[in-house]
């Protein structure tokens, strides 16, 4: 009992130790990649590669002022904050990183909590992001902020949606909620459902880049319309917070996620034994990361109305059809 | 541009018998008509002898006269290809307003009374066009005077802090001109149309979307605009009253600093209309080299467009891939000039340097290399979906608001008007060179996009030509014609001859002596037409110096076309007429 609760809270630190430093990392990995994607170096003074610069970012906005517009609601202010990032680092919770394997004669799962329920408490922490959007707009005071906010909220409410029905495709598939579940029946049929399920994950994707907030569909930031958008009155790390929450920590939640339901989790050939697991589910997750940051620097963004739009009449039609489809096929031929 | 013909002029006389009166000048020809037939003479100018395209309005004050206040009207016919220029005097300082024929002159008539206090009797909504509301003086009147009317005491800093000292801590006089204060802008902000939304944005002043200080507002519908207003004069420096106290060469660095980013050919248009005035002739070296600048130039300032119109609509990337090359031409024009942004390169007469060493090859290569920069740039927008999707359709000019709002440049084109002026009156050496006029078909954001991308591929051959011409001539052809009397020796010869120091002294201490009359003359900058109308009673200063500016006439249809769509939409239309606050502000 004490030892199970002991080794759950060494996962906690352990995760929580690596999503939010590698979290960090990103914003270092996201801007060498711009600087190259745009003909330039990106950063080269701080430390080798310029590898200390989350570091000194990180130091700057700890360090930096608070200012709390006039008007403000202070409790919300702050709540809002704590939304936004308690939902992406929940995310985490109900992913497997790998196998269970055995220390000392008790079986460790690199899972934090194995529920059979994952998905449905993906989809809960994806909805509750919107809160932490909300209240940052509302608390804030500012018509910026304010519209920010209510376009994010319209993108997070239409994308959902799609975002559960897409997903419904390949619980039917795999016959279980559970996120190990998923991985282990694409393991024992030797196929990635991807490839079962080609249209959910294209339009997994679009959701991804939606409810991450990434071009094309950023236009709750849409810094020439809107300066950024819902965190434009916040200062310091509580600024820092929300594209730490929204840009990395969300995208690369949702990457591990699309890994688990599409591709396989963990499988891959043994390459380098124990740890080969880990590397298979860590490369098949940044390769997806690496798509998004890649498209970010490179496509132009909708207008608002254009991003609810095409998830109202076009994505979730065909998620739809997708789904039923999916279910006539598997009520045939027999899920198992 | 040749000026209203004989026959047309004729056709007037007769119409208006001796309301009318004309005068021929060498540089324009202008017809001076009683207040009360005013509205009558440009009716039948616009609808009889097709002067569609309003050029410019603006005031003149002459003091020791008794009507004291002279109306001046610019305007164009299209199928002719002639200008003419109606003068009428105001009566107890009030005009008709024309914004009836011409919607385009509700911000010129309103920049008249801001400046001279002439009011436009009709005009729906006549207040403060760059001064603020409850300003008392009027600026451009001869009675104020250059340095301000100081009434207001701004301390300084040290004051502040510790205390008013005497005797005070500064050399500088303690009395200012005012400054608008809070409530100043408050009052000016609520001196609107009229409201009626449920939230009104404020853009700006200092906006990340507005490229510089404009101050616009929504009234927003939800995320749909149903009214917005313009605020400008957040920039408003003065030019014009500046220009009346100082000699035409001191006016030249002034121009640079209109549409800083493209500062040659502001200078190109300043000094093409002084030296109309002057009787100046140019080397052909220098018309060439003014020509490449210029281009240059166009190319700069149109990639500065491309990478900042792009940054609005999301597509990060464009933005340095633009910058790798702007980078180049500043660097071709700093080696010459000296400059990168505020160049002050032309001079009355010529060129201030004799092309550097090497310029021509950098140029060169420049010129073999662009085509397929502006490839990677169409790869990265022209055929995307989503930025087909944000910029088809949205703000379509008609050719009818083209000649109605005095719309130019590639704004104008874009709409299918081929306006250009390098065509249309070509100075420098625009007549020797090859090139074409793009035009758009739909008047939407997408066609004035696609008219600029064209306009970089004419002007990088036009800048190829020029180059093949220039290494064709001599050496030591000279690069300014500094035989004239009233244009400055380059400073070797002043070090060097005693004649040229002499001159140069002379200039610098007298000035030019024009002799007296008007011109208007115009040039074809990036922006649209930048027009200089000179009005001269002799002497080394400029009576009235008008800066007709492209880019405000451009902004002046923004609040119509955006009027029921999104704020996303105000963005990529903003970039696409792509103002620059320090000409539209002056």
């Amino acid at each position: 009992m004490w030892v199970d609760l002991l080794i759950t809270l060494g996962k906690i630190v352990v995760l929580l130790g690596v999503a939010l430093g590698v979290g960090a990392y990103l914003t270092w990995f996201e801007r060498k990649l711009a600087g190259h994607i745009q003909a330039r170096l990106g950063p080269t003074v701080v430390g080798p590669f310029g590898l200390l610069q989350p570091l000194a970012d990180g130091i700057k906005l700890l360090t930096k002022e608070s200012i709390i517009p006039r008007g403000a609601d202070v409790p919300v202010y702050y709540l809002a904050v704590v939304l936004a990032l308690a939902p992406a680092i929940l995310l985490f919770a109900v992913i497997p990183f790998g196998p269970g394997f055995e220390v000392f004669g008790r079986e460790i799962k690199p899972i934090i909590a194995d529920v059979n329920i994952g998905l449905l408490l993906i989809f809960a922490m994806g909805s509750l992001l919107v809160y932490g959007t909300i209240f940052s707009g509302w608390a804030s005071n500012s018509k910026y902020a304010f519209i920010g906010s209510l376009r994010k909220a319209a993108v997070i409410i239409a994308y959902e949606v799609v975002l559960g029905f897409t997903v419904l495709g390949v619980v039917l598939l795999a016959g279980t909620l559970s996120t190990v579940g998923i991985v282990q029946a694409q393991i024992e049929r030797g196929v990635w459902f991807v490839f079962y399920q080609p249209v959910a994950f294209i339009l997994y994707l679009f959701c991804m880049l939606a409810e991450s907030g990434r071009v094309p569909f950023d236009i709750q930031e849409a810094e020439a319309e809107l300066v950024t958008g819902y965190h434009v009155e916040y200062g310091g790390m509580r600024f820092g917070a929300f594209p730490l929450a929204e840009w990395y920590l969300n995208v690369m939640a949702l990457s591990a996620i699309a890994v688990v339901i599409f591709f396989g989790g963990w499988s891959g050939p043994n390459i380098l034994g124990p740890l080969s697991p880990y590397f298979w589910f860590l490369a098949k997750m940044f390769g997806l990361v690496f798509f998004v940051l890649w498209l970010h620097w490179t496509l132009p963004r909708f207008q608002a109305k254009d991003v609810t739009e095409i998830a109202w009449k076009i994505m979730l039609p065909l998620a739809l059809a997708n789904l039923v489809i999916t279910a006539v096929v598997v009520y045939l031929v027999g899920g198992e | 541009m040749p000026w209203i013909n004989r026959a047309t002029v004729e056709r007037v006389k007769q119409e208006f018998k001796e309301d009318v009166s004309v005068t021929y000048g060498d540089n324009a020809v202008s017809l001076e008509v009683k207040t009360d037939r005013l509205k009558d003479l440009l009716k039948h100018l616009r609808d009889r002898e097709r002067f569609l395209h309003f050029v410019d309005l603006t005031c003149m004050d002459f003091p020791e006269d008794p009507r004291r206040f002279q109306g001046v009207y610019i305007l164009y016919n299209p199928d002719e290809n002639e200008r003419v220029i109606v003068k009428t005097w105001a009566k107890d300082g009030k005009l008709p307003t024309v914004t009836d024929l011409w919607p385009g002159a509700k911000w010129a008539e309103r920049e008249a009374y801001d400046m001279f206090g002439v009011e436009f009797e009709g005009h729906e909504n006549l207040r403060r066009m760059f001064m603020w509301e409850g300003y008392e003086h009027f600026p451009l009147r001869k009675d104020f005077p250059l340095e301000g009317i100081p009434e207001q005491e701004l301390p300084s800093l040290t004051e502040v802090l510790h205390g008013r000292t005497d005797p005070p801590s500064h050399d500088y006089e303690v009395l200012h001109t005012k400054v608008p204060t809070l409530e100043d802008l408050e009052r000016t902000e609520k001196a609107r149309l009229k409201k009626k939304a449920q939230l009104i944005l404020n853009w700006g002043p200092l906006h990340p979307g507005t490229h510089g200080t404009i101050w616009f507002l929504f009234d927003l519908e939800g995320e749909f605009v149903s009214q917005c207003d313009i605020i400008l004069g957040q920039l408003h420096r003065g030019m014009e009253k500046l220009a009346e106290n100082l000699y035409y060469f001191q006016f030249l660095p002034y121009t640079d600093r209109m549409d800083y980013i493209s500062a040659i050919c502001n200078e190109l248009s300043y000094v093409t209309a002084v030296e109309k005035l002057l009787g100046v002739e140019v080397p052909e070296k220098a018309q060439y080299i003014r020509t490449m600048f210029a281009e240059l130039q166009r190319i700069n300032s149109h990639l500065l467009w491309l990478g900042t119109g792009a940054l609005d609509l999301g597509a990060l990337t464009v933005f340095l891939y633009a910058f790798r090359e702007r980078e180049k031409i500043m660097d071709i024009i700093e080696g010459n000039a000296g400059y990168r942004l505020t160049s002050a390169f032309l001079r009355i007469g010529g060129v201030h340097y004799d092309l550097a060493e090497g310029t021509l090859d950098v140029v060169k290569a420049f010129v073999k290399d662009f085509p397929n920069r502006l490839k990677e740039y169409h790869m990265l927008l022209t055929r995307n979906r989503i930025w087909l999707r944000r910029t088809k359709e949205v703000g379509v000019i008609t050719r009818e608001d083209v000649h109605a709002y005095g719309l130019s440049g590639p704004v104008a084109r874009g709409s299918g008007v081929p306006y250009d002026i390098r065509k249309l009156e070509p100075y420098a050496a625009y007549d020797e060179v090859e090139f074409d006029v793009p035009v758009g078909e739909v008047g939407d954001v997408y066609d004035r996009y696609l008219v600029r991308m064209e306009e970089m591929w004419e002007s990088t051959r036009i800048v190829d030509q020029c180059v093949k011409k220039i290494e064709k001539l001599p050496k030591d052809a000279p690069y300014i014609n500094k035989d004239h009397p009233a244009v400055m020796p380059p400073k070797e010869d002043v070090f060097m001859s005693l004649e040229d120091m002499v001159q140069s002294f002379r200039i610098v201490v007298h000035g030019e002596n024009a002799p007296p009359g008007e011109v208007y003359s115009s040039g074809e900058n990036p922006r649209g037409e930048l027009g200089f109308y000179i009005y001269s009673k002799g002497g080394s200063k400029p009576y009235r110096l008008r800066i007709r500016s492209g880019a405000l006439y451009n902004l002046s249809i923004f609040p119509k076309l955006i009027e029921g769509r999104t704020i996303a939409d105000a963005i990529a239309l903003l970039g696409s007429l792509d103002p620059v606050v320090g000409e539209t502000d002056r």
